[in-house]
C-alpha cells in the first residue's frame, strides 16, 4: 500500500478535525433541527446549498474526463480517468448529503422517489443524479472489478464502459444544465431567472472537475516526477485554461449585460456581490484565485509547464469555484420580492445578510472531510493509480 | 461565532419538567392544579382525548360552548371581546359582534348567541396579543415579600395570610427593616367621630371655629389627627395611600368603597394626569353647568366627532388608528367615511401619525403651539364671520330651544373688566340690574339679565359689546374671545405654531363650510403641557365656533352606559351609594392638594403665597404628584403605600425622583403593590401580590363619546385565573385586588365586609358578590318601572352560559351561587342574558336619526370659564384666566421656562404605536414584539444629515434636568436613556420623537431572584429606550415634572433635548 | 359617489360577506373563486389581520402568512405613508407549485393553493420561487422559548387546513414551508378568513368572484383595482382597491 505515502499524516489529521467538527454540526443538526441554522426566510437557502452544487459540480467535471478517455479515447488523459471516477463516485453523495441536511423533513427524502414531480426540475435532477449513480458504479464494477475472463469479454466490458459512459455522459449534462435552469427558471429571482445559468453550469461543473483533478494528480499521484505524470498535467493545464477563459467570458458577459440593461432587481443582487459586505467573495475568491491565478500560471512560461503550479492553480480554480457557488445562491435571494418587506415584520430571520452559524459551517466541513476520508479510503483500495502492467501493455 | 441555540425541545416530557421547574420559581400554584397546566399536558398530549380534545377535522373555535365575551385593557378603551376557549386555554380573541365598538353596525341585542359564535367582529392587534399578556412566561401567582433591600430584586414567596397579618399587624425583613401594620394608621374607626372631626376641621379652614375652640372640643382625640394645628388635613387614617394607574370603573368604586368609606382615608387615586387629565378639565368647565349662587358643576369631560356623519374632522395631537379612544371603535368609522362619504381629515400633530398619512392636510405643528394655531384659525373664523351667529347670540336654555339648538353658550354673557383684564361675570347686581341670581347681556346696548337655565324666555344677546355700567367696565366673552385671537397677526400666529398662513386659512374655510357637520377632536398632544388646559379650551373653542354640539356629524357625549352601580332608583342593589353598613368616611385634604382650594386651607392662614406646592383646585388625580409630596411631607408625611397596576416611576415624565422616594423606607415605611408581573415600579414593594389579568377578572368599564349607541361593557372571568386561591371570608377566590382588600377588611374588621356586609342578608364575601350585583343593574336598566331590563334567558341560553363555562373551578363559577347573589330567578336569566353578551348595547338604528344625535349634550357651554377665572394659583396668588388663551411654557412658580436651544436644540415627544398598550404589552410576542422589535429615535432626515447621524447609530437623549440622560434605579443601576436614530421624513424638523412601550427594565426583561433561584429575563423586552427620564424635572419644585395648574396635566411635550452619539 | 347609507341602515359587511359565503358553499368547489380584496384607501396599517392570522395559525417567530408593507414616500413636508397587505396571492399560475419536487404543494379545485405538511420535505425551493414572500419556513422556533415556560398558546392546537395539530417535536409544520391558505378551514365552516374578520379599517374583504352578487364582485366592478406584479402572470387572486 502507498496510502502513507500518498496520504501525509497532515491528511488525516485534517480528516480527523473535520471530521469530528461535522460530527458535532451534524448532533446539533440532529437535535436541534434548523433553530441553529441562520438562512432564514428571505435567504432561505445557504452554505449547504452552495456546497452541494460544488460538489455535484465537480461529481459531474470530473466525470466529463473520464468520458473523454472511455467514450471518445483522448488517450493522454486516461491516466487520470480512473481518479476521475473515483473523485466522481465521492463527491456526488457528498454533495447531496449536504442538500439533505438542508430539508426540513430529512426522512422525507423517499418522498421524491414516491410522489415525483414531472414538472419540478427539483425532482427531475434527483432522478437524473441516482440514474447516473448508477451507471458510475456499474462503470466503476466494471472497470475496477471485473476480472475479465477472455479477451471476448474483455472487449464486451470495453464496450459495456463506452456505452455506459456516453450515457453518463448525457446524465451529467442534463444534471448540471438542470441545476442551472433549477435557478433559472425561477421568475421570482430576477438574479436568476435567465437562459445562461445551464451553461454556466455545465462550464463551471467541467472547470472544476477539471482543477480538481488537476490539483489532486499534483499532489498525490506517486507518478509525480515521470515525464508522463508532466504530460498529463501539462495537458489538463491547457484545458483548465481554455475552460477558465470560458468562464471569465460568461461571467463578463452575465454582469455587463444586467448592468447594461440596468434593471434595478437584476443588478441589485449583483452590486452586493461586487461591493456588499462579502465583496472578497467575488474579487478575491472568484477573480482572484478562479481567473486571474490560473491564467497567469497557465499562461506565464515559467510555470505552465510546471505540474505542481498547475496544480496550484487547479486548487486555486476549486476554491474560486466555490465562491462563485456562494455567490449564486445567497445574494439573489437576499434581494426581499416587495420592496420594504424585511420592514414588515422585523425577525432576526428576515434580513437580507447572511453568515452561515457555526453548525452549517461544522456540517460543510464534516462533508468536506468525509469526502477527504473516502478519497484516502478509495483511493488505497481501488486501483486508482495507473497499474504498472497495464502501462507496459498499452507501452 | 453565532451563539449556539439550546434546543429546549417543547416536547411533552422536558417541557413538562421545565414547566414544573419554573413553576416552583414563579408560580409554585402553576403547578398540577392550575388550569394552564392542564391544558398544557393535554395539549401537550399527555392527557389526549381524556378531556374532550377536539376531533380533527373539526373546528371548535366557532362552537358557542367555547365562547366567553369580557373586555379587553390591553389599552385603556377597554373594547368588548369574544374570548376563544379551549381545554380550558384562552386561544383566540376577537371583536364581539354584540357591541359597536367591534362592527359596523352591530348584530342587534336579540341575536342568539348560537348565531353571533359565527361571527368574529374586528380587533386590534394588542386587543388578540391580549393571550400573550395572560400567559406572560413572567407572570406572578403568588405573593412575593422582598428579600433584600426594595428594588433590588430579591423575593421570598410567602403564603397569603402571612402578607396579610404583616400588613395589617407590621412586618420585618432580612435586612432588618420593620413595617408599619394598616393597624397603627387606622386612627379614626367610629363613623359619627368622623363626620364630627370633619364638619369642625371644616369649619376651621373655613375660619368659622376657632383652632383652640377646636383643640378645646376635640382633646380626646387629637392623636388621631396627622396634625391637630391643622385639623383640615383630615386624621392620620389619610397616611395610607392607594395610588392606581390603569384602574378602570368597578374596580374604582370596589377600591374607594375600601379605602375612602371603610378606611377612611381621602387618598385614593388613578392616573389621570399623566394620561390626559387637562383635555377632560378643558372639557369639563367649558360645559360646567350654573348651579346657582356662584357655583358650577356637571360637566362633561369628554365629547368625540359624529364620525359616521361628519364631512370633516380635524385631529389635535391624536388619531383614529393608533391611540386614542381607539383604533378598535374608531377605525372602521373614520375609513367607511374617508372612502364612502368623502369625509376631510385634517390632522395637527408634529409626526406624521398612521391618521395624517390619511389626511387631506398633515399641519405639522410646533409641539406645544396648539393653542396657536387654534387661535389662528378662531381669528380667521372671527374675521370673516364665518361662526354661527344665531347659535351664539342664544344666552339661554329657552333661546336655544327656540331655534332648535340641544346646547348655548355664555358667548353673550357679559365679563368684567378689571385692570384691563376680564376678571369675572357681570352680576346682574353689579350692573344695576334686579338683584338675581344669573348673568348679564347687553342687547343692542341695554343690559339685561339672562337665566341660563330658563326653559320659558329666550334671551339673545349682542356677541360684541363693550361699555361701563356702574363704574365697572365690561365686554362680551366672545369680544374677549375675539381679541384672544387677535392677540398676534396672523403672521405672528403662523410663526409661533409653524403652519404657513395659507393653510391655517385653507383648513378654516374648509371647516366653517360644512355647517354642523365638522368636529374637532382632541387628545394627549395638546394638552400633556403646562398650558394643556388653554390649549384645550382654544381647541374646543372651534366646535363652538360652529355650534356643532349635539348635531349628528358634529361632536357628541356619546350614547352612555347604563348605570350599574344601582344609582338609578327602582335597580336592585343600590351598591356604590349606598349598601354600606357601617360605613366610616373620610375627609381632609388630599395628599395632592387636589380639588381644594388653597386659601380654604389652615395651610393658607399660615404660609400664605406661594404655597410649598402647588394646589390643583380644578382637578384630580394628579398622580405625578403623590410621590414626591410623600417625598417632602406636604401637606403630610404618608405610612403606607398600596400601587396597583401603575407605574409612576417609569409611565410619568421625569420620574427618576419618584423611583429614589418609593425605594426610600424613610419616606414610604410600607409600600404594597398588586401586579401581574414584577413591574419598573412594582418592584420596590415590600409586599408583592399577583393580580388576576383582564380576562380573569371583572369589571365595568365605561365607554367614550367616540361611540353614539349605548354601551355597557361587562368584563367576566374567561379563564381559571393563573394566580394562587386564597381563602377569605370563607370563600376560596384568586389573589387579586378584590381578594387583597377583602382580606384586609377580614383582617382589620372594617366595616361593610364579610356576612351581611351589604346589608341584613347580602354578604361581601368575594369579588363576585360584588360584580354580580353590578351585573344584575345592568339587567335591569336605568327605568325604575324596570321596563328597560333585558330578556330573561331560556333554557337553551341557560345551557349555553353553562356549558361555556365548564373549564371553571367552583371558586370561579358556581352557577348556585351566583343565582343566589342575584337572588331573583327572573333577574338571575336576564343576568344570564347579559353575561351571554358580554354586556348590553344599543342598535345603531335608535341613534342616528335626522339632524341630530340620539344622545345629545344639553347644557351651557363656557367661553369665559367663571369657575376657574374665580381660582388663584397657589404659588403666585394671581388669578387664573377665564378665556381659550395662548400661554407659554411655565414651571410651578408661574414663571415661563427659558429653554436653552443652542445646548438643547430638539423639542422632544412621544407617541403611541397601535401594538403597544402603555407599559404593559412588552411581552406581547405577537404584537408589539412580533410587528417591531424595538423603538426608535425619530427625526427628521435634514436634521439626521446635518449632525452626520445615519439609521442605526446610537444616540443618547439629554436634558437640562438630565444632562446625562440616566435612568437612575435606586439599586445603584444607571440605565442610559439611549436608542437607536431613525431618520424620517415624516416629522417636523427640530422636533425628537420617541416612541412609548419600549425601554424596559423589568417586567421579565431583567433577572429576579426567586427562594434563591434566578429567573432568567429575557433580553427582547428590554428593547428600545423610553425618554422620559430626560423630560423636564420643574426647576422649583425638583422632585416632579413640570404640570398644567388647572387641568394638573403633567408635561410630556415640553422638554428640550440634545442628541449626543452613545 | 354611489348612495351612501347612514350607518344605520347599513348593511354590515362580514354579515354580507358570511352569507355570501354561505352561497359559494353550496356551490361545486370547482365553481368557487375566492378572492380577497383589499382597499388600500381604507387599511389602516394597523396589523390586526397580521396578528390575527398569527393567533388563528399559531405561526411561530419569523412565520407571518400575511404582513403589512409599509413605505414612507416624498419629502417632509410632502410625505405620505402608503401601505400594502401582502397575504399569499393565491396565484391562478402559482409559481410555487410546479418547483415543489413531491408535489406537497398545488392548487385544489376552489383555487387555494394549499401545503400538505405531511408530505412536504422542507426544501424551500417554493420559497424562492413566489414572487411575493408569501412563504415561510417553519424553523422550529417558540416565542417563548427562553422565558421560564413555554407558554400554553404556542403549543395550542391549531385547526389549519382542517386538522388539529400541535406544533411540537419536529413534526409538521415544523420543518415545513407554510403560507396563507384563505383560511379554508373556515371556509368550509361558513366563517370567513380570520383576517378579513379582525381588519380594523374594514379594508380587507373576502368572497367568491364567480357570483357577481357577491360584495367582493361588487367591490371589483365599482371601483378601480390592481394585481401585484401582474407582468409575472401568476394571476393573484388578491385584488387591491386605490
Ligand atoms: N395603541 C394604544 N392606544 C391607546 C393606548 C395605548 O396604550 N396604546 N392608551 C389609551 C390611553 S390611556 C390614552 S390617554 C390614549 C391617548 O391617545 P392619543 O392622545 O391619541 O395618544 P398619544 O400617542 O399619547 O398622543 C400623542 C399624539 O400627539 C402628538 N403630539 C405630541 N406633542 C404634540 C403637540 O404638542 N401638539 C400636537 N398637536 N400633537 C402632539 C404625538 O405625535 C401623538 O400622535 O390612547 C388610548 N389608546
Ligand atoms: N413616554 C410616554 N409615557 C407615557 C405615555 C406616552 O404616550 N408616552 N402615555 C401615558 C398615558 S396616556 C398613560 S394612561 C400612562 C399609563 O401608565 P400606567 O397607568 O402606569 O399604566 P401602565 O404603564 O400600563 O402600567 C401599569 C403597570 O401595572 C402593572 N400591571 C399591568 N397589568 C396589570 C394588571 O392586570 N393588574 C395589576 N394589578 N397590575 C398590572 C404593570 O406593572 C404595569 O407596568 O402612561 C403615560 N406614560
Ligand atoms: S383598542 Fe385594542 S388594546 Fe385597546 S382595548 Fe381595544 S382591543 Fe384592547
Ligand atoms: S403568492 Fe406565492 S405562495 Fe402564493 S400562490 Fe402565488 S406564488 Fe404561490
Ligand atoms: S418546501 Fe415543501 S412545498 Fe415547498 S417545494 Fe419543498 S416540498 Fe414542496
Ligand atoms: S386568509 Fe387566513 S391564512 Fe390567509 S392571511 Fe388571512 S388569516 Fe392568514
Ligand atoms: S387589519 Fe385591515 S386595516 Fe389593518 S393593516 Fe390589515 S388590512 Fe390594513
Ligand atoms: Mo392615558
Amino acid at each position: 500500500m502507498k496510502t502513507g505515502k500518498n496520504f501525509p499524516v497532515l491528511y488525516w489529521v485534517v480528516v480527523a478535525v473535520t471530521l469530528a467538527l461535522g460530527a458535532v454540526g451534524f448532533y446539533w443538526r440532529l437535535s436541534a433541527g434548523h433553530r441553529m441554522a441562520n438562512y432564514g426566510e428571505l435567504i432561505v437557502w445557504g452554505l449547504w446549498v452552495a456546497t452541494y452544487i460544488f460538489f455535484v459540480g465537480i461529481s459531474a467535471g470530473s466525470f466529463v474526463i473520464a468520458a473523454l478517455v472511455y467514450v471518445f479515447d483522448i488517450e493522454r488523459f486516461r491516466p487520470i480517468a480512473p481518479l476521475a471516477l473515483l473523485v466522481s463516485l465521492i463527491t456526488l453523495p457528498v454533495g447531496l448529503l449536504n442538500i439533505w441536511v438542508d430539508l426540513g423533513h430529512m426522512e422525507r427524502f423517499y418522498e421524491l422517489y414516491v410522489r415525483p414531480s414531472l414538472v419540478s426540475i427539483m425532482s427531475v435532477e434527483v432522478w437524473l443524479y441516482t440514474a447516473f449513480l448508477i451507471v458510475l458504479v456499474a462503470i466503476i464494477w466494471l472497470e475496477f472489478f471485473r476480472k475479465a475472463a477472455s479477451e471476448e469479454e474483455q472487449r464486451s466490458g470495453r464496450l459495456a464502459v463506452r456505452v455506459l459512459s456516453a450515457i453518463g455522459l448525457v446524465l451529467v449534462i442534463l444534471f448540471e444544465g438542470a441545476g442551472g435552469a433549477l435557478y433559472g427558471v425561477a421568475a421570482a429571482r430576477p438574479a436568476w431567472h435567465g437562459g445562461l445559468f445551464p451553461l454556466l453550469f455545465i462550464l463551471s461543473a467541467m472547470v472544476v472537475g477539471t482543477a480538481l483533478l488537476a490539483g489532486i494528480y499534483a499532489f498525490f499521484s506517486s507518478e509525480r516526477g515521470t515525464e508522463r505524470h508532466r504530460q498529463v498535467m501539462v495537458d489538463l493545464g491547457k484545458l483548465m485554461l481554455g475552460l477558465v477563459v470560458m468562464e471569465v467570458l460568461f461571467t463578463f458577459s452575465e454582469y455587463s449585460i444586467a448592468f447594461y440593461g440596468s434593471v434595478p432587481s437584476e443588478i441589485e443582487p449583483l452590486k452586493v456581490i461586487l461591493t456588499g459586505p462579502f465583496w472578497y467573495v467575488f474579487w478575491i475568491g472568484q477573480v482572484g484565485l478562479g481567473m486571474v491565478l490560473p491564467i497567469v500560471l497557465l499562461v506565464w512560461s515559467r510555470t505552465r509547464e510546471e505540474p505542481l503550479w498547475i496544480g496550484v492553480a487547479g486548487l486555486g480554480v476549486v476554491i474560486a469555484t466555490f465562491a462563485m457557488r456562494l455567490n449564486i445562491v445567497i445574494p439573489a435571494l437576499a434581494l426581499p420580492e416587495l420592496e420594504g418587506l424585511i420592514n414588515a415584520t422585523p425577525s432576526p430571520r428576515i434580513t437580507t445578510s447572511y453568515v452561515p452559524s457555526s453548525m452549517e459551517w461544522f456540517v460543510a466541513i464534516g462533508t468536506v472531510g468525509l469526502a477527504l476520508a473516502l478519497f484516502a479510503i478509495g483511493y488505497s483500495l481501488l486501483p486508482v493509480e495507473p497499474q504498472q502492467e497495464k502501462e507496459v501493455s498499452h507501452g | 461565532m453565532d451563539e449556539i441555540k439550546q434546543t429546549p425541545e417543547p416536547q411533552p416530557g422536558v417541557t413538562r419538567r421545565d414547566f414544573l421547574k419554573t413553576s416552583a420559581v414563579v408560580g409554585g400554584t402553576l403547578t398540577i392544579t392550575s388550569a394552564v397546566a392542564n391544558a398544557f399536558r393535554q395539549v401537550a398530549g399527555l392527557e389526549r382525548g381524556m378531556s374532550g380534545a377536539q376531533a380533527a377535522s373539526e373546528y371548535p373555535l366557532n362552537k358557542v360552548e367555547n365562547i366567553i365575551y369580557s373586555v379587553c385593557l390591553q389599552c385603556h378603551t377597554s373594547c368588548t371581546i369574544k374570548g376563544k376557549v379551549l381545554d380550558g386555554v384562552l386561544v383566540k380573541i376577537d371583536g364581539n359582534p354584540y357591541s359597536p365598538m367591534n362592527m359596523l353596525p352591530h348584530l342587534s341585542y336579540d341575536t342568539p348567541p348560537e348565531e353571533a359564535a359565527q361571527v368574529d367582529a374586528r380587533l386590534c392587534p394588542k386587543g388578540q396579543a391580549g393571550v400573550n399578556s395572560l400567559y406572560d412566561p413572567y407572570r406572578i401567582t403568588r405573593v412575593l415579600k422582598r428579600a433584600g433591600k426594595r428594588g433590588e430584586n430579591r423575593w421570598e414567596v410567602i403564603s397569603f395570610d402571612q402578607a396579610i397579618n404583616e400588613i395589617v399587624n407590621g412586618g420585618t425583613f432580612a435586612d432588618g427593616t420593620r413595617t408599619p401594620g394598616l393597624k397603627e394608621i387606622w386612627a379614626v374607626q367610629d363613623p359619627d367621630l368622623m363626620a364630627e372631626l370633619k364638619a369642625d376641621a371644616m369649619a376651621v379652614a373655613g375660619g368659622e371655629m376657632s383652632l383652640e375652640d377646636f383643640k378645646a372640643k376635640h382633646a380626646d382625640h387629637l392623636d388621631l389627627l396627622i396634625d391637630p394645628d391643622h385639623p383640615d388635613l383630615g386624621p392620620r387614617n389619610n397616611q395610607f395611600v392607594f395610588q392606581a394607574g390603569r384602574i378602570e370603573h368597578g374596580r374604582k368604586e370596589f377600591a374607594k368603597r375600601w379605602l375612602k368609606d371603610a378606611f377612611g382615608s381621602v387618598n385614593w387615586y388613578e392616573h389621570t394626569t399623566i394620561c390626559e387629565q387637562s383635555h377632560h378639565i378643558a372639557f369639563q368647565q367649558m360645559t360646567n353647568q350654573y348651579r346657582g349662587e356662584g357655583s358650577w358643576g356637571g360637566g362633561k369631560t369628554h365629547l368625540k366627532p359624529d364620525f359616521a356623519n361628519a364631512e370633516m374632522v380635524i385631529f389635535f395631537g391624536t388619531g383614529a388608528f393608533e391611540a386614542n379612544f381607539g383604533p378598535t371603535p374608531m377605525s372602521e368609522l373614520v375609513t367607511w367615511s374617508l372612502t364612502y362619504r368623502n369625509m376631510k381629515m385634517v390632522v395637527v400633530d408634529p409626526r406624521l401619525s398612521k391618521t395624517a398619512a390619511k389626511a387631506k392636510w398633515w399641519l405639522p405643528v410646533k409641539p406645544g403651539e396648539d393653542a396657536a394655531l387654534a387661535l389662528a384659525m378662531g381669528r380667521w373664523i372671527v374675521e370673516n364671520e364665518r361662526y354661527d351667529a344665531t347659535f351664539l347670540t342664544n344666552a339661554n336654555k329657552a333661546a336655544a330651544v327656540a331655534d332648535g339648538e340641544p346646547s348655548w353658550t355664555n358667548a353673550t354673557w357679559l365679563v368684567k373688566i378689571e385692570d384691563g383684564k376680564p376678571t369675572r361675570l357681570l352680576r346682574p347686581a353689579e350692573a344695576g340690574l334686579e338683584d338675581v341670581d344669573g348673568f348679564v347681556v347687553s342687547q343692542e346696548g341695554t343690559l339685561a339679565v339672562v337665566d341660563p337655565n330658563d326653559e320659558e324666555t329666550p334671551v339673545e344677546g349682542d356677541l360684541f359689546a363693550e361699555g361701563t355700567v356702574n363704574g365697572i367696565h365690561y365686554k362680551t366673552a366672545f369680544q374677549l374671545y375675539a381679541e384672544e385671537t387677535m392677540a398676534h397677526s396672523m403672521e405672528e400666529w403662523s410663526d409661533i405654531c409653524g403652519i404657513p398662513v395659507r393653510k391655517i386659512e385653507e383648513v378654516a374655510r374648509e371647516f366653517t363650510s360644512h355647517g354642523k357637520r365638522a368636529g374637532v377632536d382632541l387628545y394627549r398632544g395638546p394638552v400633556q403641557h403646562t398650558n394643556g388646559y388653554y390649549n384645550g379650551l382654544a381647541i374646543i373653542m372651534l366646535n363652538v365656533l360652529i355650534g356643532n354640539i349635539g348635531w349628528t356629524g358634529g361632536v357628541s357625549k356619546g350614547g352612555g352606559h347604563w348605570h350599574e352601580d344601582g344609582s338609578k332608583s327602582g335597580q336592585p342593589f343600590n351598591i356604590v351609594k349606598g349598601m354600606h353598613p357601617g360605613k366610616l368616611g373620610s375627609f381632609g385634604v388630599p395628599l395632592t392638594r387636589e380639588k381644594w382650594h388653597y386659601e380654604k386651607s389652615t395651610l393658607f392662614q399660615k404660609d400664605g403665597y406661594p404655597a410649598r406646592r402647588p394646589w390643583f383646585p380644578y382637578t384630580g388625580n394628579v398622580y405625578q404628584e403623590i410621590i414626591p409630596s410623600a417625598q417632602d411631607g406636604y401637606p403630610y408625611p404618608i405610612k403606607a403605600l398600596f400601587l396597583h397596576k401603575g407605574t409612576p416611576g417609569y409611565a410619568s415624565p421625569a420620574g427618576n425622583p419618584t423611583l429614589a422616594a418609593i425605594a426610600d423606607p424613610e419616606v414610604i415605611p410600607l409600600v404594597i403593590a398588586d401586579d401581574v408581573v414584577i413591574g419598573e415600579t412594582s418592584m420596590y414593594a415590600d409586599y408583592l401580590f399577583p393580580d388576576t389579568a383582564i380576562w380573569e377578572r371583572w369589571g365595568t368599564p365605561h365607554t367614550t363619546p367616540a361611540m353614539q349607541p349605548k354601551v355597557s361593557k361587562f368584563r367576566q372571568p374567561i379563564i381559571d385565573p393563573l394566580v394562587e386561591k386564597v381563602t377569605v371570608f370563607g370563600q376560596e377566590q384568586p389573589i387579586c385586588m378584590e381578594a387583597i382588600m377583602l382580606a384586609i377588611a377580614e383582617k382589620m374588621g372594617l366595616p361593610g365586609y364579610g356576612p351581611n356586609g351589604f346589608g341584613d342578608g347580602m354578604d361581601f364575601r368575594s369579588r363576585q358578590d360584588y360584580f354580580l350585583r353590578m351585573a344584575a343593574n345592568l339587567a335591569f336598566g336605568d327605568k325604575e318601572d324596570g321596563s328597560e331590563a333585558v330578556p330573561e334567558a331560556d333554557e337553551e341560553e341557560i345551557r349555553i352560559f353553562r356549558e361555556a363555562r365548564r373549564h371553571l373551578p367552583p371558586a370561579i363559577f358556581d352557577e348556585e351561587r351566583w343565582k343566589a347573589i342575584v337572588g331573583d330567578e327572573s333577574l338571575w336569566r336576564r343576568v344570564v342574558y347579559l353575561l351571554n353578551r358580554g354586556g348590553r348595547f344599543e342598535d345603531f338604528g335608535d341613534v342616528y336619526r335626522g339632524e341630530k344625535l340620539a344622545h345629545q349634550f344639553k347644557g351651557l357651554f363656557n367661553i369665559f370659564v367663571d369657575n376657574v377665572a374665580a381660582g388663584y394659583h397657589s404659588l403666585t396668588g394671581e388669578h387664573f384666566y377665564g378665556l381659550p388663551t395662548y400661554e407659554p411654557v411655565k414651571d410651578a412658580a408661574g414663571n415661563v421656562l427659558e429653554q436653552d436651544r443652542d445646548a438643547y436644540p430638539f423639542r422632544l415627544f412621544t407617541f403611541k404605536h397601535i401594538y403597544g398598550g402603555q407599559s404593559r404589552t412588552p411581552g406581547n410576542y405577537w404584537a408589539q414584539l412580533g410587528v417591531a422589535r424595538e423603538n426608535f429615535v425619530l427625526l427628521n432626515q435634514a436634521d439626521a444629515d446635518r449632525l452626520g447621524l445615519k439609521e442605526n447609530d446610537l444616540v443618547k437623549l439629554v436634558s437640562p434636568t438630565n444632562p446625562d440622560g440616566l435612568w437612575l434605579l435606586p439599586n445603584g443601576e444607571a440605565r442610559p436613556v439611549v436608542g437607536k436614530i431613525k431618520p424620517i421624513q415624516g416629522i417636523r424638523p427640530g422636533t425628537v420623537a420617541v416612541s412609548w412601550h419600549f425601554g424596559h427594565w423589568a417586567y421579565g426583561a431583567s433577572d429576579v431572584v426567586i427562594d434563591g433561584q434566578v429567573v432568567r429575563g429575557d433580553p427582547r423586552r428590554a428593547t428600545g429606550l423610553c425618554p422620559n427620564a430626560v423630560m423636564y424635572e420643574d426647576p422649583v419644585l425638583k422632585n416632579v415634572s413640570l404640570t398644567d395648574p388647572i387641568g394638573g396635566s403633567s408635561s410630556f411635550f415640553d422638554t428640550r433635548v440634545n442628541i449626543v452619539r452613545a | 359617489m354611489p348612495y351612501v347609507p347612514v350607518v344605520s341602515e347599513m348593511e354590515n359587511a362580514l354579515v354580507r360577506m358570511q352569507e355570501d359565503l354561505k352561497r359559494a358553499l353550496e356551490k361545486l368547489p370547482s365553481e368557487r373563486r375566492w378572492v380577497m380584496v383589499i382597499d388600500l384607501t381604507k387599511c389602516v396599517a394597523c396589523d390586526a389581520c397580521t396578528v390575527s392570522c398569527k393567533a388563528e395559525k399559531k405561526t411561530p417567530p419569523g412565520v407571518n402568512y400575511t404582513v403589512v408593507i409599509k413605505e414612507e414616500v416624498g419629502t417632509y413636508p410632502n410625505v405620505r405613508e402608503v401601505y400594502l397587505p401582502r397575504p399569499c396571492m393565491q396565484c391562478d399560475n402559482p409559481p410555487c407549485v410546479d418547483v415543489c419536487p413531491v408535489n406537497a404543494t398545488w392548487k385544489n379545485e376552489e383555487g387555494i393553493v394549499v401545503i400538505d405538511y405531511d408530505v412536504c420535505i422542507g426544501c424551500r425551493y417554493c420559497m424562492t420561487a413566489c414572487p411575493y414572500g408569501a412563504r415561510s419556513f417553519d424553523f422550529g422556533e417558540w416565542y417563548t422559548e427562553e422565558t421560564p415556560m413555554i407558554a400554553p398558546y404556542e403549543t395550542a392546537p391549531t385547526f389549519e387546513y382542517g386538522e388539529e395539530r400541535v406544533r411540537r417535536n419536529r413534526r409538521s409544520p415544523i420543518g415545513n414551508v407554510r403560507k396563507c391558505n384563505f383560511c379554508i378551514e373556515r371556509l368550509h365552516e361558513g366563517l370567513l378568513p380570520a383576517c378579513i374578520n379582525d381588519c380594523l379599517g374594514r379594508a380587507r374583504y373576502f368572497g367568491d368572484l364567480n357570483d357577481p352578487d357577491s360584495l367582493v364582485s361588487e367591490l371589483l366592478r365599482e371601483r378601480y383595482s390592481f394585481r401585484l406584479k401582474e407582468d409575472l402572470g401568476t394571476e393573484p387572486k388578491v385584488f387591491y382597491l386605490s
